[in-house]
């Protein structure tokens, strides 16, 4: 709800953003999308290609590309990197099994060169989750605070609730903005 | 009458016409014709945004289509009130069918008056994709009410991978219509038209038609 609420007060001034969102699978980042655009996240099936949404949040016209996250997939990833304002990182708090592994996938991310400069958004999701591990021990894991490269944030969230999206989105929304249009 | 004053006007002399001619618009690219984009060997972005209007006639054969780009869904969706407006899937037993028929290639759309009042919506599409990787694939969309352009979509999907599925959804603020234009749109079934380019490489790939009534 909190979604239309804004954008029905937004004025309709284009300005794109292109967002690639991230993550090892299942890790939740096609429930994160639909449930920010108020769609239902009851019969979500595993990516297997890409799903893109263009919608106005913000003032801007925001293009979201989440790709499948399967290891087969994520070859192909480096096929999206181009003209990428923000990463999305989706993170799965309660797969400590994958944690390192999702540690390591970032860390290449961030060696790219085509996404240098691109902010970083990273959503420690499924937080409701009993088993899930504490944000701060994410950050921790994810070796965050030796990014130099990017922008950075990360926020605890859930998808199926949708808890702390808006504010995450407007986060980075913000970041992108403050950077990219900083010239109008 | 025009035709009279202008022979009346002798050569070598200059006037004041009382009326500004208005020559026509300047575009960013040329006008086309449709007969001309038939007789190129393959058919840019830029040609089909050159034209005029909607199409008489598809400007690629099915054949065209190498990638085996293949449409599975697609949805309209009201996200003032959450009700999905129209959905239709292809059943997944017909899915291994050979190229389509030209039949295929034509939709007809037919929705109640109120559809023209929406606010927001968003519509979206499903497709798989054969086993070429494709790179820089971009839909035109253009959508005519007679000779009238309402509204163009051109989307950028980039690149697919090989035997992928894709969906994509554009969520957008319905075109505020005047009264005058969303009766004419009600009194004129199937005169609301529509031309859905697909490029591959800047070439012309797939080329699907629709038309649209409105008194359902």
């Amino acid at each position: 709800m909190g979604f239309l609420n804004i954008l029905r007060k937004q004025r309709a001034r284009e300005r794109e953003m292109r967002i690639l969102i991230l993550g090892l699978d299942n890790a939740g980042k096609t429930t994160l999308m639909k449930k920010f655009l108020d769609e239902p996240t009851d019969s979500i099936e595993p990516t297997l290609g890409f799903d893109i949404k263009t919608v106005h949040f913000k003032g801007f016209q925001l293009n979201l590309w989440d790709v499948g996250g399967q290891k087969s997939l994520r070859s192909y990833w480096k096929n999206y990197f181009e003209s990428t304002d923000a990463l999305i990182w989706v993170v799965d708090s309660s797969d400590r099994e994958r944690l390192t592994q999702c540690a390591e996938e970032l860390k290449k991310l961030l060696l790219e060169e085509r996404l240098s400069g691109a902010s970083l958004l990273v959503l420690a999701n499924k937080s409701d989750v009993p088993t899930a591990l504490d944000v701060s021990r994410i950050a921790e894991t994810l070796d965050l605070q030796s990014i130099r490269s990017h922008h950075w944030k990360i926020f605890s969230c859930c998808a199926l609730s949708g808890e702390r999206l808006i504010q995450a989105m407007t986060w980075l929304c913000d970041d992108v903005g403050s950077r990219i249009f900083i010239l109008d | 009458m025009k035709a009279e004053q202008q022979q009346s006007i002798p050569p070598g002399s200059a006037t004041f016409p009382s009326q500004m001619p208005r020559p026509p618009p300047v575009t960013e690219q040329a006008i086309t014709t449709e007969a001309e984009l038939l007789s190129k060997s393959h058919i840019t972005p830029n040609d089909v945004l050159a034209l005029p209007g909607i199409t008489q006639g598809f400007l690629c054969s099915p054949s065209a289509n190498i990638y085996n780009i293949e449409f599975t869904k697609f949805q309209i969706r009201d996200l003032d009130t959450q009700h999905i407006l129209f959905e239709i899937a292809k059943p997944e037993e017909q899915e291994n069918e050979e190229t389509p028929a030209e039949s295929a290639r034509y939709v007809r759309y037919r929705f109640a008056p109120n559809f023209l009042k929406l606010k927001t919506v968003g519509a979206s599409v499903e497709f798989k994709v054969g086993e070429i990787p494709i790179h820089h694939f971009r839909m035109i969309e253009r959508h005519f009410f007679k000779d009238r352009l309402l509204k163009c979509f051109d989307f950028e999907f980039g690149f697919c991978i090989p035997n992928s599925r894709n969906n994509c959804e554009h969520i957008y603020n319905f075109p505020q219509l005047s009264q005058q234009l969303m009766d004419d749109m009600i009194n004129n079934p199937n005169e609301t038209r529509s031309d859905s380019f697909y490029f591959v490489d800047n070439k012309l790939v797939m080329h699907n038609k629709a038309d649209y009534s409105y008194d359902a």
